[in-house]
């Protein structure tokens, strides 16, 4: 098995792109097929098999781009290839980094003045002795980055976690390309008196720290392709787990909520049919039954398409609820493919629609909308409740389901729960959210209880992770 | 034909037939013949998918098996049909026959074993009516076998294609399960309309083809309209890039641009200018809004592209 391929698909699936075993096997066929030699042809070959959407191409290309910088030269069998590819490497980027051996070979001619790489000439300085310095002076570059990509390998760089881990695995890979022998020599060199012996001092000096720009760039290279995914999937862990009021802290909540509500569309986007025995179809029956001259040997049965739920959500954007509210409004106008019919209503002391604003502006610019509107002033849900039945009695059926989220703390007003069980009984579903814990219902101004009494679910929503339980349970029992 | 062409011969024999393609079109038909995989061909309309599963069968010479997927499409129209009415045909003919054959038996067990030596005759294949994809594995020959907006289709079509697509056989059950004799080469297109199911889109090659450069389109041009001259070519095309860059209803393809060479060139045209363009544009664009804002933006439009 050829394991740069296979930390290449580990990259990969940390940049989002999901590669099966299966895909893995092919790209590696893929690749025995087309050869290391030709880096673009490689690049699209393996894009074909590895990257199944517009999305993840794009992924797919970043991620090559960055993994094959200058680990792609341990792939590679034949030296003239490797010269091509770097040519070709070098001109795909606007702005290449100047290598590491035309750096040092500036370095080599500057001190050096007369003596041209030809090496004609007398030699203005000894020859250096240990490996590295060799190898460090010598200026051949896959040599170079060949003994870089196995000394990453021999330091395992690609276990790399935490971004703090750098230093340690960047000094252990320069250990294990001979550091300390380098050192050595430099340091001798440096104290001896002999003008030759100084310059070689000052040239391995210098070569020894652009040695150590580039291994820490290795690294950091590494880090960013490896340590990315497992630190991802940790923080995802943690967001999905977390109480909601304590996701501000994370950045890429937003993006964790993208991908669930991804992965709700393509559990649900099937629309089921159900069988409903007893209705026969009388049409399609006699059409079928034409080639067997009128004899109905099949018979086919009338099918009933599951509806999609008609949501209306109405949010308390009060104070610690709104957080919450941002959420599911959040996942609900994410579903826009298997949830087309969301209506949103906002309250707090009083109670308004919000649907517009969802549909004009984008999802965060709608929610801080509605939080402005309507988030100011203590919490009614009696005045709410009463506004929402003026609002849209009318437009509630027997397909409507009602999802209200608030924490049913009402300052000790009217609760009006006569009100709520209207609703119940025209709608379909009545389904009450809390954020806070059931222990907690009933207690000082809560109202959670008589208002249970006449909702067909209520259900605890503090994290992620219960949100999307209780959308996807919305969605297959409709 | 060569039965494994490099990458370059396929790029050649395609530009042969007319069809000018980049690197990763030519690299994915190879690829796709060597590790013997469907092509999941996407794009917006007009880009050539369905035209590459053409090029494709007259280059490699095989025979081209069109399916085009619409909403309720099934098995029976998709793979085979039992032909009923010359089954039925057959049993009132044969009804005589049945006579003699059952001469000499006693009871009924005797005859049911009797007619049982005879073994399915009426589910054979003689009497199953192959449709598409069941034609694609029966030749003998190779096909190309284009399965045309897979996202028009149902579901249950896409799973019911997965076992015809990983092992490129299918299974009848009165007759068991039917290998292709020769592997086809297929192809797959969608539109997006719809996200196609993981399951499907593991078994293919995904190849993406957007619309083209400017370089490329002026090839396709000038291959697949040849009387153009150089200068109206190079005018057309970048004014067709400008329109792209317009938020549009539906872009111009490729397709559309190659109409639009043609129209010119029985109009007799050698340069772009205003009133040409403003009574050709509906060659080019399909909806009124689009028409009507092309049609505020052609000064710019024109002086960009007649530079």
């Amino acid at each position: 098995m050829e394991t740069p391929l296979v930390e290449f698909f580990k990259a990969l699936r940390g940049a989002g792109v999901n590669v099966s075993t299966a895909e893995a096997i092919e790209a590696t066929q893929a690749a025995q097929i087309l050869g290391y030699s030709d880096r673009n042809q490689l690049k699209s070959g393996l894009g074909l098999v590895l990257a199944k959407s517009l999305e993840d191409k794009s992924r797919f290309d970043q991620c090559f781009d960055q993994f094959f910088q200058f680990s792609k030269l341990d792939n590679l069998s034949e030296h003239q290839s490797q010269q091509e590819l770097d040519q070709q490497g070098a001109s795909a980027e606007d702005d290449p980094p100047p290598s590491l051996t035309e750096r040092l070979q500036q370095l080599f001619n500057l001190p050096g003045g007369s003596s041209g790489p030809g090496g004609s000439g007398q030699p203005s300085m000894t020859q250096p002795q240990s490996p590295l310095g060799q190898l460090l002076l010598e200026g051949d570059n896959n040599a170079l980055a060949l003994a870089m990509a196995e000394a990453g390998r021999e330091a395992r760089v690609n276990e790399i976690q935490w971004m703090t881990q750098k230093g340690l695995y960047g000094r252990r890979m320069m250990q294990a390309m001979g550091l300390g022998e380098l050192e050595q020599e430099m340091w001798t060199a440096e104290a001896s008196d002999d003008s030759t012996q100084q310059q070689l001092g000052n040239a391995l000096r210098t070569a020894r720290d652009r040695l150590r720009a580039d291994v820490k760039g290795f690294v950091e290279q590494q880090f960013v392709l490896q340590a990315a995914a497992t630190g991802k999937k940790l923080r995802e862990e943690t967001m999905m787990s977390v109480r909601i009021e304590h996701l501000r802290e994370f950045k890429d909540v937003k993006n964790l909520v993208q991908k669930m509500a991804k992965k709700l569309i393509a559990t649900h986007s099937r629309r089921k049919k159900v069988l409903n025995r007893g209705m026969l179809d009388m049409r399609n029956t006699l059409r079928q039954s034409v080639p067997t001259g009128g004899i109905p040997f099949d018979v086919y049965w009338k099918k009933k398409r599951k509806d999609r739920p008609r949501i209306m959500a109405l949010c308390d954007v009060s104070g610690s609820v709104s957080q919450v509210s941002r959420f599911l409004l959040m996942f609900l106008f994410s579903l826009n493919e298997v949830l087309p019919k969301v209506r949103a209503f906002a309250f707090s002391s009083n109670l308004g629609e919000v649907t517009d604003a969802f549909n004009e502006l984008s999802v965060d610019e709608a929610i801080d909308y509605a939080l402005d509107t309507y988030g100011k002033g203590s919490t009614d849900y009696g005045q709410s409740l009463a506004d929402f039945t003026d609002l849209c009695m009318n437009d509630i059926d027997n397909r409507t389901t009602v999802i209200i989220l608030g924490d049913g703390r009402n300052n000790y007003g009217d609760d009006r729960a006569e009100l709520l069980k209207q609703i119940h009984l025209r709608s379909k579903k009545v389904i009450w959210l809390n954020p806070e814990a059931p222990m907690r219902w009933g207690t000082g101004d809560s109202e959670m209880l008589k208002y249970k009494a006449y909702c067909s679910n209520v259900a605890e929503c503090n994290s992620l992770r219960q949100l999307e339980r209780f959308i996807d349970r919305l969605l297959t029992h409709q | 034909m060569p039965n494994n062409p490099s990458i370059e011969t396929i790029q050649q024999g395609f530009e042969a037939q007319g069809y000018i393609c980049n690197d990763a079109i030519a690299l994915s038909v190879f690829l796709a013949q060597q590790l013997e995989k469907p092509i999941l061909v996407e794009g917006p309309p007009g880009v050539g998918k369905t035209e590459l599963a053409k090029t494709t069968a007259s280059f490699l010479d095989y025979s081209l098996i069109r399916l085009q997927c619409y909403e309720g499409l099934d098995e029976s129209k998709a793979l085979y049909e039992w032909k009923y009415s010359k089954q039925l045909l057959y049993t009132q003919i044969l009804k005589d026959k049945l006579g003699d054959l059952l001469k000499g038996t006693h009871d009924l067990a005797e005859s049911v074993g009797r007619l049982h030596e005879f073994g399915d005759i009426f589910y054979s294949e003689d009497f199953i009516e192959p449709r598409p994809l069941l034609k694609a594995l029966n030749n003998p020959n190779g096909t190309v076998l284009l399965i045309d907006e897979i996202d028009k289709a149902d579901h249950e079509f896409e799973s019911f294609l997965l076992e015809m697509l990983s092992d490129f056989q299918i299974s009848v059950p009165e007759l068991g399960t039917i290998r292709a004799q020769k592997k086809p080469v297929v192809f797959l297109t969608s539109n997006n309309t719809r996200e196609l199911s993981d399951a499907l889109k593991r078994r293919c090659l995904h190849l993406y083809i957007p619309f083209p450069d400017i370089k490329l389109e002026q090839k396709i041009i000038q291959t697949r309209v040849p009387n153009v001259s150089e200068n109206l070519r190079q005018q057309l095309v970048e004014f067709v890039h400008n329109l792209r860059e317009l938020d549009l209803k539906k872009q111009p393809a490729i397709s559309e641009t190659i109409d639009w060479a043609r129209s010119l060139m029985l109009l007799h045209a050698d340069a772009l200018n205003k009133e040409l363009v403003t009574s050709t544009l509906n060659v080019l664009l399909k909806h009124e809004d689009d028409i009507s804002q092309a049609s505020n933006e052609l000064n710019t439009l024109l002086k960009s592209s007649s530079k």
